[in-house]
């Protein structure tokens, strides 16, 4: 490999890249990306399907059911039956959330003696939890009003999120956003820089001179690599920044993964660029392959281990749930550099990009179809 | 030495050339001339080693069987493929272009290549351009600036298709000028297509090209000799034969004199021992008289400016009901920008227009007079996903004209221009000769009065140029229409009545074809008479 000849075509690739004004592409797609979801994804809830243990059988528990059955945010059933029995309704998946009411809960509130209602809530949807969990909190209020009871310090809800507890909305969606865009805008460059040389010709530069195969893609991916390096950077700033996400583990780890799964993104825009003649097909034919994995099967709209059969494969055969794992820990958990599966998904990551490389080098040819 | 060894290329399944075996000396210029789609391109690509091939290709002591095993060759070659500025990135400066192809192909930065540098440089008249960018250049400026970075690492094995085609005379004038000193000095190998026969006598040797086939080869003047019993002044005869203009081409004798032959005969000829006579093509003569004489189109001083760039300025012009006009220029002389203000698809930033004794001042008036003007753009303007008959049907339906009378018109145009046999078939897999007639076809529909044609010719080979003229010429005859066209093949003037020479933006002659010889009365041909005013 002649360096002479990679620095050559990086050089002419910035200068293309600047005066196209294509170079602001791997920061403001992502960053509108990230902010648009990141602040859009919120799921409006109506319609939650509330059941109600009243153990109290009060006038005040009365209302507050009454107010539950009122709204149409909710859709209420009270039953006497056991805590148990209701949780085992919510695995089963009918009802949304639990509320108790426990006994004594008027003459407690009424005196001003501390009381507490549990709340109960199917959080696997970790947006709607939220939601679902406020509005409770609202109704709960809107009665200690009525009553004229201090709220704040004598009826506590005392919510519990089941099957994904404690999470934030932001926390889940926003680390989830960055493989999405980490992979996309990387693919959608490559395919462009080089399918746009065979669509206006200058493909001819490389097909008819001594540039080797292996020149020719260095020089091509490290223009694109080197651009997404620093916007690794920037978006990490705006997850810490913006949305205050909390940064729990190793930030080593997070760039090296980071780089990693960029390499492999470029190896999909490679290979997507070898088979398009044209801008236009490489960047519709990018899109399709990275937007819909990268939404779908990276754990941030439904967990993996919650798809079966087809989709718990197509999952693992896309790089993007490898990569969140590693960053979800990074951002929320912190084993790091400890954790087995972060070690083995890094190599996985590598593997991914190395294979993709290979594949791009080989199916590559100088010559025309 | 190369020598090629039964070369045959595939296109899609369909041969695009077989069985091309010849040798090139070192310090020959080899040229390949043949119709659009002859296979001319496949073999040049074969030969660069750009492309899947059959046969042995030998280079002094290297041989190749395919673009991989050309790897070790490449070093040698200069490659430039087909297409205007092609090979050029259109936002690099002409600086950053030497860059980059002088690092591309690892070129020793030494003295002796600096001075080789400015030498190509200042033989293309780039030095003063250095800072411009390759989109900002006119046609003839990017094909020289493409053969300067081609050459710029002393190529044994020049490969160059088409490299002067949609370039002004002087450009290639100057472009040969590179080329033949380059032979010269460094023993170079040249293989060079071209449209243009005027450049064939510029060549060693010629291989003509017919249909993936070398039908025939030697150096001009012996494939002159080869046709010379074939060709006839014009004559009516009843044996197998092509008359075209004032020429008729016939396989047996016939009772006329002889005519000296051109290189483009060779392609007449040709088609006759192919058995590939021409359709006669005939128009229907109009029945309205026709008014000689009046003037239907008169600018006055129109002027367009972008920035501070003036594409026309002051250009006076009128058109004359029956005539055909040719307006010519070099690349970038503001013919197609002065069209596009005489269609109305530019505003005038200055001047007057009349159109049939009408001021245009606004779009209504010019809608008013819409159904008069035919236009054929440089690019015809079809649907490539239609087939050549919904082309026509639609492009019927946006002139108004009822499905009945449409069909009938199209009947007969495809009949009279001879593409009656491709009506169902898409315009993108059809010769570029037929497309355009089919585009002027489509362009006179409505039945205009005027006609604006934007180099139409541009591309097509020189059997279906000349058809294409004389179609012209049965349309001033008998409809009495006028026509205004465009073109950069200088020999083309003699078909008009009048030319009309544009340059950078200004009008330096504008006269009847017969007052320019006589201006020049030492001038061959109209290339030359053209060269007179631009040098």
């Amino acid at each position: 490999m002649r360096l002479r000849i990679v620095k050559a075509y990086f050089i002419k690739e910035m200068i293309e890249l600047i005066r196209t004004k294509m170079i602001m592409m791997p920061y403001l797609m992502p960053l509108l990306i990230v902010i648009l979801f990141g602040y859009g994804i919120k799921m409006q809830v109506t319609g939650v399907r509330t059941l109600i243990l009243d153990n109290d059988n009060s006038q005040i528990s009365r209302k507050l059911i009454l107010k539950f059955e009122h709204s149409k945010y909710f859709t209420t059933t009270v039953k006497n039956m056991s805590e148990k029995d209701a949780l085992r309704e919510m695995k089963k998946a009918n009802i949304d959330a639990i509320i108790i009411i426990p006994s004594s809960f008027e003459k407690n509130s009424l005196k001003g003696v501390k009381t507490e209602i549990g709340v109960f809530i199917d959080a696997s949807f970790p947006s709607r939890a939220t939601t679902m969990s406020n509005y409770i909190q609202g109704v709960v209020m809107d009665l200690a009003s009525d009553f004229h009871i201090d709220s704040s310090g004598v009826i506590n809800i005392n919510t519990r999120n089941l099957f994904n507890q404690a999470l934030r909305d932001e926390e889940m969606i926003v680390p989830g956003l960055i493989g999405m865009v980490l992979l996309i805008s990387p693919a959608i460059l490559t395919a462009l820089i080089i399918a746009r040389e065979k669509e206006e010709g200058t493909i001819f530069n490389f097909y008819s001179s001594s540039v080797s195969k292996l020149e020719f893609l260095v020089a091509k991916l490290s223009a694109i690599f080197f651009l997404v390096s620093i916007a690794i950077f920037v978006i990490f700033l705006v997850a810490s920044y913006l949305f205050n996400l909390p940064f729990r583990g190793s930030f080593f780890l997070f760039w090296l993964a980071s780089e990693l799964y960029v390499f492999t993104a470029l190896g999909f825009g490679l290979l997507v660029s070898i088979l398009a003649s044209s801008q236009i097909i490489a960047m519709i034919v990018t899109l399709m392959l990275t937007i819909i994995p990268a939404f779908m099967y990276s754990g941030m709209i439904m967990p993996i281990s919650s798809m079966s059969g087809d989709a718990f494969i197509t999952a693992h055969i896309y790089p993007v749930m490898y990569y969140n794992h590693i960053i979800y820990d990074t951002f929320l958990i912190g084993q790091g550099f400890k954790s087995a599966t972060n070690i083995s998904y890094l190599l996985i990551l590598f593997t991914y990009g190395v294979v993709l490389f290979m594949l791009g080098l080989l199916f590559l040819k100088k010559e025309i179809k | 030495m190369l020598e090629v060894k039964d070369l045959a290329v595939s296109h899609k399944k369909k041969l695009a050339i077989k069985n091309l075996s010849f040798k090139v000396a070192d310090g020959e210029i080899l040229g390949f001339i043949g119709a659009d789609g002859a296979g001319k391109s496949s073999a040049l690509n074969a030969i660069a080693g750009v492309i899947k091939f059959d046969g042995e290709i030998l280079y002094n002591e290297f041989s190749y069987k395919s673009p991989k095993e050309a790897q070790k060759v490449k070093h040698d070659i200069g490659y430039m493929p087909q297409g205007i500025g092609l090979v050029l990135y259109k936002t690099l400066t002409i600086k950053e272009h030497l860059d980059f192809f002088t690092d591309i192909r690892d070129i020793k930065i030494d003295r002796e290549f600096l001075e080789y540098k400015n030498h190509l440089l200042s033989m293309a008249g780039l030095e003063k351009f250095l800072e411009r960018r390759a989109g900002d250049l006119s046609g003839g400026m990017m094909q020289k600036l493409s053969l300067v970075c081609t050459m710029l690492h002393r190529p044994k094995l020049l490969i160059l298709d088409e490299p002067t085609t949609g370039v002004d005379p002087l450009s290639r004038i100057e472009l040969w000028e590179i080329l033949q000193q380059s032979a010269k000095e460094f023993n170079t190998i040249s293989i060079i297509s071209t449209a243009y026969m005027g450049e064939a006598s510029k060549m060693d040797n010629i291989l003509l090209f017919d249909e993936g086939e070398i039908i025939a080869r030697g150096n001009s003047e012996q494939l002159i000799e080869e046709i010379k019993p074939f060709v006839y002044d014009k004559i009516e005869t009843d044996k197998k034969h092509i008359t075209i203009s004032d020429t008729t081409y016939c396989l047996e004798n016939l009772e006329n004199q002889h005519q000296k032959p051109t290189l483009e005969s060779l392609f007449f000829v040709n088609a006759l021992k192919k058995d590939r006579l021409l359709p006669k093509l005939q128009i229907a003569k109009s029945k309205e008289s026709i008014d000689k004489n009046v003037v239907v189109m008169k600018a006055t001083k129109i002027t367009k400016k972008f920035g501070d760039f003036y594409a026309n300025r002051d250009v006076d012009c009128e058109l004359k009901s029956g005539e055909i006009l040719g307006l010519l220029g070099a690349n970038g002389a503001g013919k197609t920008t002065f069209i596009k203000m005489l269609l109305g698809l530019l505003p005038l930033d200055g001047g007057e227009l009349e159109l049939f004794d009408k001021k245009i001042k606004n779009s209504d008036d010019r809608n008013k007079l819409k159904s008069q003007i035919g236009y054929v753009s440089q690019h015809f303007a079809l649907y490539d996903d239609m087939t050549v008959r919904e082309n026509m049907m639609f492009f019927a339906s946006i002139h108004k004209i009822e499905t009945l009378k449409a069909i009938k018109l199209i009947d007969n145009y495809s009949k009279e221009l001879g593409f009656e046999k491709y009506l169902d078939e898409m315009p993108k897999s059809l010769p570029l000769g037929i497309n355009q007639r089919f585009s002027l076809a489509v362009s006179i529909l409505h039945e205009p009065k005027v006609l604006f044609l934007d180099e139409p010719t541009s591309g097509v080979d020189a059997i279906a140029r000349a058809q294409f003229w004389e179609l012209l010429k049965e349309l001033k005859n008998k409809r009495g229409i006028s026509i205004l066209i465009t073109t950069h093949y200088m020999s083309e003037a003699e078909f008009c009545d009048r030319v009309v020479l544009l340059k950078d933006g200004e009008k330096i002659a504008d006269d009847r074809v017969e007052n320019f010889y006589k201006k020049f009365p030492d001038a061959k041909s109209f290339e030359e008479i053209f060269l007179e005013y631009f040098r």
